[in-house]
């Protein structure tokens, strides 16, 4: 169904642009809630992306880390910092023209350095379909060593936090 | 269940009442084919989900609406609303008319784009969790093979919309109400999801109908909630569901008296109805997640599936209505810490009993669950005792 | 017992027996005691007070009222208007000509019955009183304020029955005062003979 296939390619450059737009949303709105807002919709974006490249699983993972928690994070600590949302930043300065033009430059190399480099893309990679057993499997077998790292690591930064946020006790006694 | 209401076929398609939706929709699309190119009757396939779910959902959370004001009535020793069509069976067309004339109130200083955006946000992840639930046999909408991790990531997205409507209303309660909000439903999502897991675990897949189908057994005695795992977890979900629903005794962000409304006090009209729409289907999609994962689902004996899915998912929206007549509020603080301090750990020992059920399913099993559910219980209770500061002495002046 | 949760359950119990025997029991056992107006009312008690009307005996031309004014004087929110009846000659004749009262004005408050010397203004029992104009569609003539003895009793019985006693018992001494003096040509007549 050609029609179909065609109808998915123009979705899926649809969907790109928008990830760029709603990036580009990120840096350059005034507003610092919007910004927040635009970060969550480019993150949603990217989920969708996952969805076209068949990876179901990190899609999922992707909106229930990101959009459900690390957007909020960033929208608490927006929202908490006092007047911080009330004001409204200007985003350019007179070095912006350098700025942009030493950018592209840098995006020029780097897509020449991409488009040169001989990617291991073999039949095996193309087809491979990654499903949640496989993950889990490898999770707990081959990888099972940085996986607990991972925890350690995710422990001390909760135990410092708490140990950060918690309030001196005044030794005080009447 | 085979019970076939008209006897033989219809091109072939068999007529029992189980199937009666499937095999409506293979008819429509069946005849679609004859005409039109293939790409069309897959696309009319995916139409006719779509508008099914899209008339399902607002016609669900309507008439939920009128059973919730009927039961609450009768638990407080009055009718519920009766006037409008025989037992007000009409009352939510006559809300749903009064919400669309209303007049559409947006503050001077409101962020008037986000304003807008927020109540249309927050329908749309309600709209999609309907998308796995299995309402029958074969008749979920999309059998994703990630189903219940897609409905926890849904569900997280609510609480973005959340944020948007209490921040850009410019309002002193609304920022309170929707940081509360957002508080509340960061925190019962983690139990909510661990509660998940066993029955992830004992039917080994993500699949909403793959988990219903491994609790198929005779007299549907293989149900999760009927084991010691099941039981806790199902309580777990079910408390976290309502929590998340924003339902009473956990509905601080809205609470009337405290907030004025929380997170929607500066929206009226179609946006507050849109807000009230998402929340009670999300209600009805959590009761129907919670039954899929415990309760069986659409198994059950004799009656179509859809029978008795909706059927358990209705006691379940019942028992939610119950608890709202039944309980004060909860305070914040309490909120947060049965949550984190209770519910949490509750979920980490009932992986625990997953495990060691998973070895064994006998009555030694039973008594080692309930020996490990009674320490850890015992255990938590007193780790939560309620914090009474000391008594301050106040030296006298002389 | 005091495992954890004892309460909560208990607590469910009682909303539930609730909610399951509020499809039986009376209203005056605990049940549901709403009263679905206006299929059904409830009962109306002899002292409800409401808007005031002007009682007749027998016909509307035999009005209580004799147009004293003392009830216009005496509302608070000088709700009454009365002018007095003038026949032929200029004189007044003890009717009044108008008995206007403003039932928007009107707040139920009673003093017109309690003051009126000759028992002809009491409260109606009648609240559904609605008007298409307005309050202009509220002033009450007297025209519309009149009401038989007969449908006093009916919804006043025991205050009714009272004052039609009292006043049985006053008609029943005039005809007696009126028969035992004796008219002065027939004393006269009587006394001259002698």
């Amino acid at each position: 169904m050609p029609v179909l296939e065609i109808a998915a390619k123009f979705g899926t450059y649809a969907v790109m642009a928008m990830i760029l737009i709603f990036a580009l949303g990120v840096v350059t709105l005034r507003n610092l809630f919007h910004c927040a807002l635009c970060l969550a919709a480019a993150l949603i974006g990217t989920a969708a992306l996952y969805v076209v490249l068949q990876a179901e699983y990190l899609a999922a993972i992707q909106i229930l880390l990101y959009v459900g928690a690390v957007v909020t994070l960033i929208i608490f600590a927006i929202m908490l910092t006092e007047h911080l949302a009330e004001k409204t930043v200007r985003q350019n300065n007179s070095q912006s023209l350098l700025a942009l033009l030493g950018l592209l430059g840098f995006v020029a190399l780097l897509t020449g350095l991409i488009l040169k480099t001989p990617w291991p893309v073999t039949q095996t990679a193309l087809t491979a379909k990654v499903s949640v057993m496989g993950l889990g499997e490898a999770l707990m077998g081959t990888y099972v060593f940085p996986f607990e790292v991972i925890s350690i690591i995710l422990i001390a930064a909760l135990i410092g936090t708490v140990v950060i946020a918690k309030k001196d006790d005044p030794e005080e006694k009447p | 269940m085979n019970i076939p209401l008209v006897s033989p076929a219809i091109r072939g398609i068999e007529f029992n009442a189980d199937m009666i939706f499937v095999t409506a929709k293979a008819w429509i699309l069946s005849l679609l084919g004859h005409f039109l190119p293939d790409w069309v009757v897959v696309l009319a396939s995916i139409t006719i989900s779509g508008v099914v779910i899209l008339c399902l959902g607002p016609v669900i959370m309507m008439y939920l609406t009128l059973l919730e004001r009927k039961l609450i009535g009768r638990i407080q020793n009055r009718y519920g609303p009766n006037r409008v069509g025989k037992w007000g069976l009409l009352q939510p067309i006559a809300d749903g008319i009064k919400m669309f004339t209303k007049e559409d109130i947006v503050p001077a200083k409101a962020d008037k784009v986000v304003h807008l955006l927020a109540p249309i946000v927050i329908v749309v992840p309600a709209l999609m969790l309907f998308l796995v639930v299995p309402f029958g046999e074969r008749m979920t909408a999309v059998n994703l093979n990630i189903g219940i991790l897609y409905f926890i990531a849904v569900s997280s997205i609510t609480i973005l919309p959340i944020f948007m409507g209490s921040w850009a209303s410019r309002n002193k309660y609304s920022l309170l109400g929707g940081m509360r909000t957002a508080a509340q439903m960061i925190s019962y999502e983690i139990p909510m999801t661990l509660a998940v897991v066993p029955a992830i675990m004992m039917s080994q897949s993500l699949s909403t109908n793959t988990i219903v189908m491994s609790q198929e057994g005779p007299y549907d005695m293989h149900w999760f909630i009927f084991t010691p795992w099941g039981i806790v977890g199902f309580i777990i979900f079910f408390l976290c569901a309502t929590a998340e629903c924003n339902r009473p005794p956990f509905d601080l962000p809205e609470a009337e008296s405290e907030l004025v409304a929380g997170f929607h006090t500066e929206y009226s009209g179609m946006k507050f109805a849109l807000f009230y729409m998402a929340e009670y289907m999300n209600a009805f999609t959590l009761c129907g997640i919670a039954t899929t994962l415990f309760l069986g689902g659409w198994q059950g004996l004799f009656f179509p599936s859809w029978l008795w899915f909706f059927g358990k998912t209705f006691v379940l929206i019942c028992v939610m209505i119950w608890f709202r007549g039944t309980f004060p509020r909860f305070r914040v603080d309490h909120l947060m810490g049965f949550a984190w301090k209770f519910l949490l750990p509750l979920t980490l020992v009932n992986i625990l009993l997953t495990a060691l059920w998973q070895f064994t399913s006998n009555l030694a099993a039973w008594l080692w669950s309930i020996l490990i559910l009674a320490v850890s219980l015992w255990v938590l209770v007193k780790l939560n005792r309620t914090f009474i500061p000391e008594k301050r002495h106040y030296p006298l002046e002389s | 017992m005091t495992i954890f949760g004892w309460g909560v359950f208990k607590g469910m119990m009682v909303t539930l027996k609730n909610f399951l025997t509020s499809y039986f029991r009376k209203p005056d056992e605990g049940g549901i005691f709403t009263v679905q107006y206006p299929e059904e009312r409830e009962k109306e008690l002899e002292n409800f007070r409401n808007f005031p009307f002007l009682v007749y005996d027998g016909t509307p031309e035999k009005i209580r009222c004799v147009a004293c004014g003392i009830c216009e004087r005496e509302c608070p929110p000088k709700c009454i208007h009365i002018e007095m009846e003038l026949d032929g000659t200029g004189k007044p004749a003890r009717k009044p000509a108008v008995f206007d009262i403003d039932y928007s004005l009107c707040m139920n408050c009673g003093m017109c019955e309690e003051v009126c010397p000759f028992d002809s203004v009491f409260m109606d029992h009648a609240f559904e009183v609605t008007s298409e104009t307005g309050s202009e569609g509220l002033v009450r003539h007297k025209e519309a304020l009149l009401k038989s003895n007969e449908y006093f009793q009916k919804i006043r019985p025991a205050l009714a029955s009272t004052i039609d006693q009292k006043r049985k018992a006053a008609e029943e001494k005039k005809k007696a005062t009126v028969q035992a003096t004796p008219p002065p040509a027939a004393g006269a007549q009587a006394q001259g003979p002698q």
